[in-house]
């Protein structure tokens, strides 16, 4: 579904923060990305999404070459992205954050659908809150269900645990399982807390100096594996 | 833009080739060029004020004229005078012009920078307004000359000559036109090199970081917008000397362009490349400006779009911009910390 | 009375067609930020297209759909020869449509002189309104330049597309990465910004002095309105407007224009001073 190949990409002329990076991603998995800051997880991200120029590479989605393409291209092709930090539209309405989702794909109505408010009903009753008053772990599932209002077929997720209270991590967690496997949706986790990885990943890949270092294909298997975990999160 | 250590000395070499050659130059002139050139280099004193204060303090000044004018009406008022307690004295004018202005420029950098301060596009509409706004009281301000402004501005004397010899010939002007601009940028220079140089350009890097650190940005702001604009208010006194005639058009918004397009043509962050802007674009401009006509300023503007999407750093910047001074340079010079500390703004 | 209601009437058709200007400058900077020095430049072109379709006896209405039309094109060529070369530029956004305003000012001295043109009142009779007479088109215009202001505000604020430009607005990588084109809302709202300054100009032609320099008397009561009201919102440019053009025909009614430029400029200053961020920004 996803094919990375040989992708560099880096900040300023000469650095090269992925170097080399190569993995793929079939049809309706869900996948975790795992390593410790500053290996490269975020930038892969950005370069994936079209906001960082990538000097080498290539990368395929669902057969189409979207290596470099524009940021609204990569997300018409099916790529729903929800970033570090959430980046919700803080001015606007929950309801109108999940507009946005859909507004800008072709070939979708311009509406909220029912089933958007139903994985999370916090975001029902709150359709006409300001989303920038809402808590953090409202934010994210926010953020969540904005990339799925535009239907993607890959859900890229970028440290969807980082500042929010483990109990609604945990709700998150079982959200995603629940959604990709109803709806066989291919999500790649960008991710440093264990515990959603192991709630939602059923493969894992350890990233370290900009390429895939190693590969765990059942992610059940990891938990008994405390070595690899130390080596690639130093937890 | 990686500067190899063997030719760091070309824009040492290339500053001191230029004013080599404007020190020679009357020699190749005639007296009637040797007067507009002169003038040019009164223009070039005035690009680099702005070059100063925009390209080194990173505030984008859009009414560099308003000093230049009011130093043009305070040594015009002087010498014809309006002031009559004064008695006429070009040295009273002279310091009138150079301190007038500074102090306008303090006053308005303490209301523009002071308390939470204006951001540089902000900085740059304000003052934008503001020479709009000053020309036209000068125009209708009859203390001064109103629409009109002044006539018959005496030319630079000679202290200790008499009557009509006590004019100075054009030679006589150019050098001291010529002198003025090396002691202005001798000091310039001076200032930008030195320790308060290196925290105007980290404010011009990141002016809340340097707050961060510790520094009172808005003092240092106000302080190279005065001298800025003393030095805006020398350039107009020697104009107007020059010219013989103040109009309000000296201090209002189509100067503040063109003094703006010099700078930005040259070279905003390098003094040397703003002079030498100036004095470029006005050769050309007498030169071309009789067979082009409305023309010419049509393709200035063109030239000036193009200078800002092509090369930022104007035509001469990267030629002229001197290495950095010896305290901050590392033993071995590491080309990116070097050019991040030189401020390619 | 009749002074009072005179004042207020010549208050309100500047102050909308200050809007029709300031609104355009708002929207180009929230979503571009790119400060348009050469709006005046637009607002200028728009009243020469009317004298140009006066002068080979085209009716004067077509002016007010051409001079849109002809400054979507304009907007839409700089958008693409210059401005986008320059957005991740701040300050040589504010130099390169400084740059375009000089060309295109020149342009027009070049085609139409360096004089000023009059343009035929297309409605010179005047209406008794409220016990006063007063010119009909004026009130035209003010009719007008509410509708255009009230349109804009409902695109804005009650259509999906508005909703995207002010998602753009509030985060535009999160914006493309849902897959909204920026590139093309960029385009579309540069034109259509200097199609609202084009309208105002050719709509104020026959009540002003139309020269070389009337472009930049427009610009800077628009800038100082953005200033005083914020660049946040459209809100800010009503606020904004208001405030100015209140004050700028007021004073300059009860005194001099002279007068009400340094009066409107100095309590400008002071409200930016007491508001950095304008009445209606917050801080950042």
């Amino acid at each position: 579904m996803l094919t990375v190949s040989g992708l560099v990409a880096g900040y300023q002329t000469g650095s090269r923060v992925l170097n080399g990076l190569s993995f793929s991603i079939q049809p309706g998995e869900v996948v975790a990305l795992i390593g410790r800051n500053g290996m490269g997880k975020s930038t892969f991200l950005k370069t994936l999404t079209g906001h960082l120029t990538a000097s080498a590479g290539q990368i395929e989605f669902l057969g189409n070459d979207i290596f470099n393409a524009a940021p609204h291209d990569i997300a018409n092709a099916g790529i729903g992205y929800v970033p570090q930090g959430r980046e919700i539209f803080s001015d606007f309405s929950v309801e109108q954050n999940l507009l946005m989702g859909a507004i800008g794909k072709s070939g979708i109505r311009n509406a909220v659908p029912q089933w958007a408010y139903e994985p999370f009903p916090i975001l029902d009753e709150r359709r006409k809150q300001r989303a920038g008053t809402m808590s953090g772990g409202q934010q994210q599932q926010l953020a969540i269900m904005r990339a799925l209002v535009g239907q993607p077929k890959l859900l890229l997720l970028d440290e969807p645990s980082e500042g929010i209270q483990p109990s609604i991590v945990q709700e998150i967690g079982q959200t995603l399982a629940r959604i990709s496997r109803d709806h066989s949706l291919t999500v790649l986790l960008v991710e440093q807390n264990l515990e959603l990885v192991f709630a939602v990943a059923q493969r894992c890949l350890f990233m370290e100096n900009g390429v895939i270092a190693e590969e765990v294909s059942d992610v059940s298997k990891l938990s008994n594996d405390s070595a690899i975990i130390h080596k690639y999160l130093s937890v | 833009m990686m500067r190899k250590s063997n030719n760091i000395q070309i824009p040492t070499a290339a500053t001191a080739a230029i004013w080599l050659a404007i020190l020679v130059a009357p020699l190749f002139l005639d007296d009637w060029g040797v007067s507009q050139f002169a003038q040019y280099v009164t223009y070039g004193i005035f690009a680099m004020s702005l070059s100063f204060v925009w390209g080194h303090g990173g505030m984008l000044c859009f009414g560099q004229a308003i000093f230049f004018g009011i130093g043009a009406y305070l040594m015009a008022l002087t010498t014809l005078e309006k002031f009559s307690w004064f008695g006429g004295s070009q040295t009273v004018g002279l310091l009138l012009a150079i301190s007038g202005p500074a102090v306008v420029a303090h006053l308005l950098g303490r209301v523009l920078f002071g308390g939470r301060g204006l951001q540089g596009a902000y900085f740059a509409i304000v003052t934008l307004c503001a020479a709009v706004i000053v020309e036209i009281t000068a125009q209708h301000w009859r203390f001064i000359g109103g629409f009109n402004g002044l006539l018959g501005v005496p030319p630079l004397t000679i202290a200790w000559r008499d009557g009509v010899d006590a004019y100075m010939t054009s030679i006589e002007v150019y050098y001291a036109v010529f002198f003025a601009a090396l002691a202005v940028f001798a000091a310039l220079t001076m200032i930008v090199r030195s320790p308060f140089g290196s925290v105007l350009a980290a404010i011009r890097g990141d002016e809340n970081r340097t707050r961060y650190f510790g520094y009172d940005t808005a003092r240092f702001k106000i302080f190279a917008f005065t001298v800025s604009g003393a030095i805006a208010g020398l350039a107009g006194a020697l104009f107007t000397a020059q010219f013989g005639f103040v109009s309000p058009a000296l201090c209002g918004f189509a100067l503040s362009t063109e003094v703006l397009i010099w700078v930005a043509v040259g070279g905003r962050g390098v003094l040397m490349a703003a002079f030498l802007g100036a004095i470029l674009v006005r050769s050309v401009e007498s030169y071309l400006s009789d067979s082009l006509g409305n023309y010419w300023l049509m393709a200035l503007g063109i030239l000036f779009v193009a200078t800002v999407v092509l090369a930022p750093q104007g035509v001469f910047g990267r030629w002229l911009n001197l290495p950095l001074p010896k305290r901050l340079r590392p033993a071995k010079v590491d080309d990116k910390s070097a050019q991040e500390m030189t401020g390619m703004a | 009375m009749e002074f009072a209601v005179a004042i207020t009437l010549d208050t309100v058709s500047f102050t909308l067609t200050l809007l029709l200007v300031t609104m355009g400058l708002v929207v180009i900077f929230g979503l571009m930020n790119v400060i348009n020095m050469a709006h005046g430049e637009f607002f200028l072109i728009g009243a020469y297209t009317v004298v140009a379709l006066q002068q080979v006896g085209a009716p004067f209405w077509t002016g007010l759909l051409v001079a849109p039309v002809i400054l979507a094109c304009v907007g839409l060529v700089l958008e693409e020869l210059v401005i986008r070369h320059v957005y991740h530029r701040f300050i040589d956004t504010i130099l390169a449509t400084w740059g375009i305003s000089i060309a295109l000012k020149q342009s027009i001295i070049i085609l139409f002189g360096p004089t000023s043109q009059s343009v035929v009142n297309p409605l010179p009779q005047p209406v008794d309104l409220l016990g006063v007479t007063y010119p009909s088109y004026r009130l035209l215009i003010m009719t007008i330049s509410l509708g255009l202001a009230i349109s804009t505000f409902l695109f804005f604020y009650r259509t999906h597309a508005g909703l995207a430009v002010r998602g753009v607005i509030a985060n535009r990588m999160m914006a493309a990465s849902l897959g909204i084109n920026t590139r093309r809302m960029d385009r579309a709202t540069f034109a259509f910004g200097a199609a609202l300054a084009g309208f105002a100009g050719a709509v104020m032609a026959p009540i002003m002095s139309v020269d070389p320099q009337m472009g930049v008397g427009f610009l800077i009561p628009a800038f100082l309105s953005i200033l005083v009201g914020g660049t946040s919102s459209l809100l800010g440019a009503v606020l904004g407007s208001g405030i100015i053009g209140t004050a700028n025909t007021v004073v300059s009614s009860l005194w001099t224009q002279v007068a009400a430029q340094i009066v409107v400029f100095s309590l400008a200053i002071v409200l930016i001073r007491t508001f950095p961020e304008g009445l209606t920004g917050r801080k950042r």
